[in-house]
């Protein structure tokens, strides 16, 4: 089948690549681009593990194309820690047990990193209804609350 | 530290890390994108598979055209069940009774579900291998289905496995005292009948599987989301008449189990024999929609169950009928018969009920097969016995927490024997329920519920004591009706510069092994957890085991390894010993220093000492051997968990919706690891329950074709269904197994569905105990209410 060349930036590295204009972001990123932290957990759109920030949004990496992506900046899982340390983010999910099986883990790491950025002073039911476009079915998300509580109102990124 | 000092057949050593909050290790990797699960797992020139499912739930396959598809770009080749070089899969169950229903991993003659696979394609990519899978013609003559439990077992039904002579695997009986008197002597008999929904435990990461042949050698690398590596090898080897040997697998980071991944499933079968047929890395990863169809069902009973009751509300006597929906096999590794036989087993539950008897009934419909989830049986009865305990409770007009405390085992009856023959070994039943009253502020919220009712708001309560069997070893399998062999096996290896190694047959889906075992070990060889290095899910680095299942990873896992670093310890102690010329009584390690207790001043590293017991004669006593390891076998007493949960909420009246106000929940696991992963236990297991009792269904329509293959069907609780889940512990040790840990994954689910239910139920208020259907959906609600 035909590819089309796509160029666009992923952790703040340019890449080109040629793909098929039926795949998914998600596709291209993890087997044109080897990164493979963004997880498939449904392909439609539901679970939200194929998170990923396009333009700083967190968008399902399933439900768009890669040739949507031209000319956009993408961050994924790989990019938020730097030089193998982890993040404040990452150190309050640890540190609240926020993960356990971790497959939904990026997912929530890119939604919390968008919503951390625009948010003031929000409720535990506002965090949770923030929280509610991804799944996850190890942990009952009481750490991941607690993680993205603990990080409110500080003034250093996330 | 101190050792020695929990009760228990053998040591478990609490110092530094044992009992404490240390963060995972494996945590690291994960929220830096480094762990790496089956789906992300490439080998050069690997291909590709998508399987051809049946769209007919029972029909004969006239004929298969695969002409298309070979033809197609990219494909490499297509497989039927006729030329499919495998056996048919089994249950391996050791059960004198229970027939076999030979379940081939592509159908040839006929299906049985909607969803099981026909034909196999192999191409370059997976998007060019369903592509082609679409081009398979497949011929059928539909037959008509069953699609329950009722049109099954009704008269003339189609017979799904003509060998059984009907849709019945199997009926078992038992009794147990004298249930005729008790039912004479009552002065009320409560009935109900109960059809618990059929759930899909949803792992986030689906199935999936990588296989490697190298042709030269003969040996297979499978690579698969599983819970039980050495079984899958083992029933590979056995399936493919291949040397066992031979055959190397491995679970990576798994993204879930919660059950349906012990099994060996077919598709892993047919990816293995297109490896090596074809000599070339073949992959293939289960979609969502196929996940919901094939990954194994669980939970579906219908429980008919009477309990006689004194004016008092003591109860007693029980008698019970089970009938499974079992679908369309009886599932290997885990059968058709577990469900309904555990949830008989465990009926009493922690009440003092010692006569009871029941007849079960496992039976066969056009259906995905179902197979374990998380607390099998267990859930599907506890909520049979804990709805009608509430149902009593309003009849009686007695307090549903006084009526389960008056019915309940009291500490001074333990050890108890139940009425099936559950040995249980300690517990804290009558003070987890009065803890949780307590924290829940149950007389508090009585006297809310009453002002809210006032105010024209619907709140409810519901609480659900429990006892959960743990630990499976041999013993309590053959307790639960299944006696089999179920131990398992660890090592613990100091290596010549003094770090640890350890390998387990317990593998993780992400409980946090490598964080507890390496605290327990931590403990016991007095090092930090970051000098351990934990590995599982290697049938070549780890040691023979049976899998992560049943809450068995810390009680036999961990039972195994604290034998294990008792061994390396006392020759880790008498090298020492020879050293600083000391008596190895008074040694001690701590921060991986061996040190004369009270002289701080004569201590060497524990690298030193390693490093002389490996490779210093003079340290060594005859014949000794420098390996600074131990392999040990552990195979525990039977031992038991308990708790109690207190769910409450609020229902909407107008729309149906429930809200879950509060959950509290006192758990007691003996023995306390890592509070803060024995709490992410429960907390998402009760999530699991939010679930089964609100929102998920697996529901086929009359015609038996599963109508809910989506995540926008099939509904997982998110975090804005979900409450804050308040965990307290109380720690009662076992008697009877190594350090007095008792296992603890399956509670959260076993017992809240029964809470949460109970407490919309309480709720609603007045309302029809017969038609409560489960999950309780907002139309269901109302129903009940009689809004509409």
């Amino acid at each position: 089948m035909k590819t089309i060349p796509v160029a666009f930036a992923v952790n703040g590295e340019p890449v080109e690549v040629s793909v098929e204009p039926r795949k998914t972001l998600a596709d291209t990123l993890r087997e044109d681009l080897g990164l493979v932290g963004t997880k498939l957990g449904c392909e439609h759109g539901a679970c939200g593990a194929c998170n990923v920030l396009l333009d700083g949004h967190a968008v399902r990496s399933c439900l768009l194309l890669g040739v949507q992506a031209e000319g956009a900046a993408i961050e994924t899982v790989e990019g938020l820690g730097r030089d193998g340390e982890l993040t404040r983010l990452q150190r309050a999910f640890r540190d609240h047990h926020a993960l356990q099986c971790g497959f939904c883990t990026p997912g929530f790491l890119i939604s919390v990193t968008e919503y951390l950025r625009d948010v003031d002073a929000p409720s535990e039911e506002e965090i949770r209804e923030a929280l509610s476009g991804n799944l996850c079915r190890c942990t009952g998300y009481q750490g991941i609350v607690e993680a993205v509580s603990s990080l409110l109102g500080e003034e250093e990124a996330p | 530290m101190t050792r020695g000092t929990l009760p228990g057949i053998g040591e478990v050593a609490r110092g530094k890390w044992v009992g404490t909050r240390v963060t995972r290790l494996e945590d690291p990797r994960v929220l830096l994108g480094d762990a790496r699960y089956v789906a992300d797992l490439t080998l050069p020139r690997m291909l590709h598979v998508a399987f051809v499912r049946s769209i007919h739930p029972h029909a004969r396959i006239v004929g298969i055209d695969a002409s298309e598809a070979v033809a197609a770009d990219g494909v490499r080749a297509v497989v039927t069940g006729a030329d499919l070089d495998a056996h048919p899969l089994e249950d391996t169950a050791v059960h004198p009774t229970l027939p076999k229903t030979p379940q081939p991993a592509l159908a040839s003659d006929r299906v049985l579900w909607a969803g099981e696979a026909v034909a196999a394609v192999v191409a370059a990519s997976a998007h060019a291998a369903e592509d082609a899978a679409e081009r398979v013609r497949v011929d059928y003559e539909p037959l008509q289905p069953v699609h329950d439990i009722d049109s099954a077992l009704a008269q003339g039904a189609p017979v799904l496995h003509g060998h059984l002579g009907s849709n019945v695997l199997i009926t078992d009986r038992r009794s147990s005292g004298d249930v005729e008197e008790a039912f004479a002597e009552a002065s009320r008999i409560f009935e109900r009948r109960t059809h618990t929904n059929r759930l899909s435990a949803a792992p986030l990461e689906t199935r999936g599987c990588l296989v490697d042949f190298e042709r030269s050698s003969g040996h297979m690398t499978v690579w698969s989301s599983t819970q039980t590596p050495d079984l899958l090898r083992w029933t590979l080897a056995s399936v493919l008449d291949h040397p066992h040997h031979r055959i190397r697998a491995v679970a990576p980071d798994v993204g879930g189990g919660f059950g349906p991944k012990m099994s060996t499933y077919p598709e892993e079968v047919v990816v293995a024999a297109l490896a090596r047929r074809l000599g070339r890395p073949v992959r293939w990863i289960e979609d969502r929609r196929e996940s919901l169809l094939t990954l194994n069902h669980s939970k579906e009973q219908v429980i008919d169950l009477e309990i006689a009751v004194r004016s008092d509300g003591r109860m007693l006597g029980m008698r019970a009928r089970y009938f499974s929906d079992s679908g369309a096999y009886s599932f290997n590794s885990a059968t058709a018969l577990i469900e309904p036989q555990l949830a008989a087993g465990l009926m009493p539950g922690l009440y003092d009920v010692q006569a009871y008897e029941y007849e079960l009934t496992a039976v066969m419909t056009n259906k995905t097969p179902i197979g374990p989830y998380r607390g099998v049986g267990w859930t599907s009865g506890h909520t049979a016995r804990e709805l009608l305990l509430d149902e009593i409770a309003r009849e009686l007009d007695l307090d549903p927490a006084e009526l389960r405390r008056l019915n309940m085992i009291r500490a001074d009856m333990l050890p108890y024997r139940s009425a099936t023959g559950l040995e249980y070994d300690s517990g804290s039943y009558e003070e987890s329920l009065a803890r949780a009253l307590d924290e829940a502020d149950y007389e508090g919220f009585r006297r809310e519920q009453a002002r809210g009712r006032d105010e024209g708001r619907h709140l409810g309560v519901g609480i659900s004591p429990y006892v959960e069997p743990t630990a499976f070893g041999t013993e309590i399998g053959e307790q639960s009706g299944y006696p089999y062999s179920s131990h398992d096996n660890a090592t613990v290896t100091v290596d010549p510069a003094g770090k640890v190694r350890i390998a387990v047959g317990v593998c993780s889906q992400g409980q946090g092994h490598s964080t507890t075992f390496a605290q327990l070990v931590g403990d016991a060889l007095g090092v930090r957890v970051d000098d351990v290095e934990v590995v599982a899910g290697d049938t070549e680095r780890a040691p023979f085991g049976l899998g992560t299942y049943a809450s068995r990873g810390a009680v036999i896992g961990g039972g195994a390894l604290a034998l294990a670093a008792g061994d390396v310890r006392t020759k880790l102690l008498r090298v020492a010993a020879e050293m600083l010329e000391a008596s190895p009584a008074d040694l001690e390690i701590e921060d991986s220093r061996v040190a004369v207790r009270g002289s701080p001043e004569a201590a060497l590293g524990l690298e030193d000492v390693a490093g002389a017991a490996y490779l210093d004669p003079a340290v060594r006593i005859d014949g000794e051997e420098p390996l600074l390891s131990s392999t040990r076998f552990y195979d525990p007493r039977a031992t038991f968990s308990n708790g109690c949960f207190v769910a409450i909420v609020e229902v909407d009246l107008d729309t149906g919706g429930v809200t879950l106000r509060r959950f509290t929940a006192v758990e007691d696991c003996g023995t306390v690891l890592n509070p803060m992963i024995v709490e992410g236990q429960v907390r998402g297991a009760v999530a699991q329950g939010v679930g089964a009792a609100l929102l998920e269904h697996l529901v086929y329509d009359d015609e038996a074709q599963l109508i809910t293959t989506t995540f926008s069907d099939y509904l997982l609780p998110t975090a804005s269904d979900v409450p804050s889940i308040s965990v307290a512990h109380i720690e009662t040790p076992s008697p009877v197994t190594v350090g007095g840990i008792k296992g603890m994954g399956e509670s959260g689910l076993l017992a809240s569905p029964a809470a949460i239910v109970n407490a919309v139920l309480d709720a609603i208020g007045p309302h029809d105990p017969a038609k409560v259907e489960l999950p309780l959906t907002p139309e269901r609600v109302l129903r009940l209410a009689g809004r509409i």
